[in-house]
């Protein structure tokens, strides 16, 4: 029962996707789902560990070129690409994490976004010969059918971004009940005092931030397998946000606040670009009202009131209410 | 004793926050299952001691060894996985995590979990384990952080005023609690308290200015009129 206790939300928030994707357009509701992978490791590094990065597409990037590179030049199967992707996410991570989480707040959000930059022009311009620039690389139409789930075909990506969204989550759920959930929170409320108690703090620190930047970069992969296509325009500074944005008005640290967010964020993205040109401004109102009604984000509000309505006595259980 | 039983030899130290030298050639020496206390003025440089014997804070010279190993150059982690644990003054726990995750903390630690001494000395923990540590009071808090750092039975415990602002009911208890710990592990213990320190140390060392300026060492000598003078 106590299973049932804890994933009932999990399993109703993706039963809702899956109901949506019956009366949403194919393309919104893949975007949310990848959006929602790519928020995950952000929200990870904020809510847990206390990383604000605006470097997020960097690590997207990586996981996009890893995949696209495999797919442009060396092969044609979707599955080896996400790999790729994932494989590329890995070993930036472990080169750049020991430089970057010796930094603090300001320093680390900055140096993420100098990354960016610096990837961007990479891509666009140092290594244009093999990456065409801004054209970028066109594969669509090389990818091979896969079996069981077949990545070319957009119905089935999103049974296959759906799956693996889920198995994310079901990941991060059990990350954060784990001692390693607790030693981020803890590294993130005071530093010292996990020193004295014999753990590394920059171990911990490091560990965190290539699992959040994998998950960046997997969801980088599955944008290239997705989109059969990969530009610079993936890492643009103009974008550096969204990941920030999003991991706020979902809620930030909370489980579902990720799929709440990108759910918000994208329908508004495409209900407002319709109606008005400058839909950013909405959002930012939005975002300039949840910071003042008490940060908590979207389903950090709304989970106090949810677990009055669902709970007997009404009282919000002790530990992991607001998750 | 002995100097095979001895467990902490600090000699020479010397240290500074930037320009400020706050240590000036201080040498201590600690023995197994011995409870010795650090007392002086504020500003003497007694929790300065402690972080710099914890790994918080580099000396800018001298020797800390235990047990035959050089404690300086290695961080603050690899000094409390020695058995070293700090308990520092300000009695703040990890206040997100209830009082079971703190102590599950300590315990993976030290791969130790068996909390049942804990509980035998604050069984009031045992009550609290779903509760937010952020919602303990500070009695409760400095029960947290012992209890969560004698997992794993460490050899020394580095307690920096651990009664500092507690009630006098929960300073008994400590009291009480500190001597049994005494039996099983050393206490260096920097405290104002002059009754607590004299009911519980073996030896007092007395600071003045980053120096040490006295050393009692006799029973007899250790009394609260005797320390006073050094307050």
């Amino acid at each position: 029962m106590n299973i049932l206790r804890w994933w009932w939300g999990l399993l109703l928030a993706f039963a809702l996707v899956a109901i949506g994707r019956a009366f949403l357009p194919l393309p919104f509701a893949n975007e949310v789902l990848i959006f929602s992978i790519y928020t995950m490791g952000c929200n990870y590094l904020l809510g847990r560990v206390g990383f604000i990065s605006f470097g997020q597409p960097a690590y997207l990037a990586t996981g996009a070129y890893g995949a696209g590179f495999y797919l442009f030049y060396f092969g044609n199967n979707p599955y080896l690409g996400l790999l790729m992707g994932i494989a590329a996410g890995i070993v930036v991570s472990l080169i750049i994490g020991p430089l970057f989480v010796r930094l603090r707040g300001d320093y680390f959000a900055l140096v993420n976004l100098a990354l960016a930059v610096i990837i961007f022009y990479l891509m666009q311009k140092v290594l244009a010969d093999i990456t065409h620039g801004d054209n970028g690389l066109w594969y669509l139409t090389s990818l091979t059918s896969t079996p069981i789930l077949d990545l070319t075909r957009p119905d089935q990506f999103f049974i296959f971004a759906f799956l693996v969204a889920f198995a994310l989550w079901a990941f991060y759920k059990y990350l954060d009940d784990s001692i390693f959930g607790a030693l981020c929170l803890a590294t993130k409320i005071n530093e010292d005092k996990v020193k004295f108690l014999g753990y590394s703090s920059f171990g911990i620190r490091l560990f965190a931030f290539v699992i959040a930047n994998t998950t960046t970069a997997f969801a980088g992969a599955m944008y290239a397998v997705y989109l059969g296509f990969v530009s610079p325009a993936i890492t643009g500074a103009e974008r550096a946000a969204d990941p920030v944005v999003v991991t706020i008005l979902g809620g930030v640290g909370t489980l579902y606040g990720p799929l709440v967010g990108s759910v918000v964020y994208t329908g508004m993205k495409d209900v407002l670009s319709k109606i008005i040109g400058n839909w950013e401004l909405v959002i930012g109102f939005l975002l300039v009202f949840i910071m003042l009604a008490g940060e908590k984000g979207i389903w950090g509000s709304l989970a106090p009131l949810l677990q009055k309505l669902f709970t007997r006595d009404g009282k919000a259980p002790d530990r992991g209410g607001s998750r | 004793m002995s100097s095979r039983d001895e467990i902490l030899a600090v000699a020479g130290l010397n240290a500074a926050y930037g320009e400020s030298k706050v240590l000036f050639d201080v040498s201590v020496d600690v023995s197994r299952n011995q409870v010795v206390a650090c007392v002086g003025r504020n500003g003497a440089g007694k929790s300065t001691l402690l972080k710099t014997i914890a790994g918080f804070l580099k000396p800018t010279s001298g020797t800390i060894t235990s047990d035959g190993e050089n404690l300086v150059a290695k961080p603050a982690f690899a000094i409390a996985g020695m058995g070293i644990k700090y308990i520092p003054q300000d009695k703040k726990v990890f206040s997100d995590l209830t009082v079971r995750e703190n102590l599950e903390l300590g315990s993976y630690a030290s791969q130790d979990y068996d909390w049942v001494p804990v509980f035998d000395y604050f069984p009031k923990l045992k009550i609290l384990m779903d509760r937010k540590a952020g919602y303990l009071s500070g009695g409760e808090r400095q029960m947290l952080m012992i209890g969560r750092a004698i997992l794993g039975r460490p050899k020394m415990l580095l307690v920096d005023e651990p009664t500092e602002g507690l009630a006098p009911s929960i300073v008994m208890h400590l009291r009480d609690v500190f001597k049994e710990l005494a039996k099983k592990t050393a206490l260096v213990i920097v405290e104002q308290n002059l009754p607590l320190v004299c009911a519980i140390a073996d030896k007092i060392y007395a600071m003045r200015e980053g120096r040490i300026v006295a050393e009692l060492k006799e029973r007899a000598s250790i009394k609260p009129e005797m320390c006073e003078q050094y307050l």
